[in-house]
């Protein structure tokens, strides 16, 4: 029998931003009916990637609820949950399905809803993702973890803050032409390293704000794709995901993200590419310095010089790999559970040649990376053009 | 009610919290923090009750300037990772100091301390603390 193959087939995202007035019902029903044309039809099973749903809306049971919002009461639909990767996690379930011939069409929604916190619950709901009952009751939290990670990165290979304090500034770049993008404006690194110190040396403008966003993706068959309404669609090539200790600092390096690199190199290896096909790269810069550590980790830099590569242009337009093509977790926002769902539909907009002013030309393969907490799980998605 | 207020958690982990006692494999030397059938490094489920030692060094450490639910009035503080003699490292935070007094491989004791309370009538959360070693004069 033939390998079975997995396409996105339409996606869709709405504007990372605060929605006061909308709940994560009008959300939802909001970036699905952005399908268009591709709208679910029949569905076989809906994942629903969300966060922290049941902390800041009081809500559980997303599965049920988004079906019935939806208007699909009948279809199995269920929540995944894991940290600030539960849209890549959605999506690999999803791409499980598919492969497995279980289901042929499913759909994924990835909401959250960050605004809703005060400004210390808005510091708990990422570090929720660290061992609270150790982590959390000594008021740790996971910004001052990074913070950590980042001073022995920069004493370690005795560089100067700039040279991870600019990743920031590229994902501004990219963002001030992404029209979905939180932050639709470009900084200095003058601006990074004198915004306030959240936890020394980490600055608040190498970090991440509360934000509220949903994003959808369609994934299909090839039977379910020759049928369905699509302009253009999105071959699903590889994913994969991987685990490691909660704690970095109870990692053998902690500046090595291991998850991050089985996960990158068996996602890889499924889909039968190379790292050098990879033209464009969603990776999970929840800070700074998570930025530099995924590329190093993944092999895109060797240790300690992501940020001599970066200085040099490798990872923006012209460079080896286009890194974050609408402004990443810092610029175009990381409303918690639906930013792997974002990532993905990026990806399929740039490898459809719907992204705009972001368009990354001659894309044919794309690439991502979803962390929850600091590395503890991590997911990669490859895509390829069709 | 924010989960470092119930009373039944703070009561579970008190010797962990209180004395630093924790499940060690008897293996490869991992350390636990909760009671646990099987070692998270080697799969042994060899384990028995250990103490960490008083003293441990400074590993690296920061400052908390934005504080999470329950360590609104506390902020700024420092936390920090320690390293015992056995290699087995530790989240903290770090009292009785100020930052510029802290630097990496210096020796640090275990003391206890208040870490944060729920309101004027409510629990009132104890937990280990590192501090530098006073010196003898």
């Amino acid at each position: 029998m033939p390998m079975r193959r997995v396409f996105i087939a339409g996606a869709s995202l709405l504007k990372v931003d605060e929605y006061w007035g909308d709940t994560i019902d009008s959300m939802v029903t909001e970036v699905v009916d952005g399908l268009g044309e591709t709208r679910p039809w029949r569905i076989d099973s809906i994942y629903v990637a969300n966060a922290v749903g049941e902390v800041l809306q009081g809500q559980a049971n997303l599965g049920a609820l988004v079906a019935e919002n939806l208007g699909l009461a009948g279809v199995p639909s269920l929540r995944v949950e894991a940290g600030g990767a539960s849209g890549a996690a959605a999506l690999l379930t999803g791409y499980q399905a598919i492969l497995s011939g279980l289901a042929n069409t499913v759909l994924v929604v990835g909401v959250e809803k960050l605004s809703d916190a005060t400004p210390e619950e808005a510091v708990m709901m990422p570090t929720l993702s660290e061992r609270y009952d150790y982590v959390g009751f000594q008021g740790a939290t996971e910004a001052s973890i990074a913070a950590m990670m980042y001073r022995i990165y920069l004493e370690k290979f005795e560089l100067p803050q700039e040279m991870v304090a600019q990743f920031p500034v590229i994902m501004h770049e990219h963002a001030s032409k992404s029209p979905h993008a939180q932050y639709q404006f470009k900084t200095t690194l003058e601006n990074v390293l004198s915004s306030p110190v959240v936890s020394p040396p980490l600055r608040r403008l190498e970090t991440t704000s509360p934000a509220d966003g949903a994003a959808a993706v369609l994934l299909c068959s090839s039977d379910t794709l020759s049928k369905l309404p699509h302009e253009r669609a999105v071959e699903l090539v590889g994913a994969a995901s991987s685990t490691d200790f909660i704690f970095p600092f109870e990692r053998e390096d902690p500046l090595r993200l291991t998850a991050a690199a089985r996960a990158f190199n068996e996602a890889l290896a499924k889909s039968g590419l190379s790292k050098e096909d990879i033209k464009i790269l969603e990776i999970h810069d929840s800070y700074s310095i998570i930025a530099s550590l995924i590329l190093e980790s993944i092999g895109y830099s060797a240790p300690g010089s992501s940020g001599v590569d970066a200085k040099n242009g490798a990872y923006d337009h012209g460079g080896k790999v286009v890194v974050n093509t609408f402004g990443g977790l810092k610029a175009r926002g990381h409303p918690l559970g639906a930013t792997g769902v974002y990532q993905a539909a990026e990806i399929f907009l740039q490898l459809t040649e719907k992204a705009g002013p972001c368009q990354v030309d001659g894309a044919k393969v794309g690439g991502m990376i979803s962390l929850s907490g600091l590395g503890s799980s991590a997911y990669t998605l490859v895509m390829r053009e069709v | 009610m924010h989960s470092i207020f119930r009373p039944p958690i703070n009561w579970r982990h008190r010797r962990f919290r209180y004395r630093l006692v924790v499940w060690r494999c008897l293996n490869c030397g991992a350390v636990h923090h909760n009671a646990t059938k099987i070692c998270r490094r080697c799969r042994s489920n060899r384990l028995a009750e250990d103490q960490l030692p008083s003293r441990a060094r400074l590993l690296t450490y920061t400052v908390v300037k934005n504080p999470p639910v329950a360590f609104e009035r506390q902020a700024p503080y420092i936390v920090g990772v320690v390293e015992f003699e056995d290699g087995t490292r530790l989240l903290t935070g770090i009292t009785d100091c100020e930052p510029e007094e802290l630097k990496p491989g210096m020796e640090l004791e275990r003391v206890v301390r208040r870490l944060t309370e729920d309101g004027e009538s409510g629990l009132i959360v104890y937990g280990y603390r590192f501090r530098p070693v006073l010196k003898k004069r």
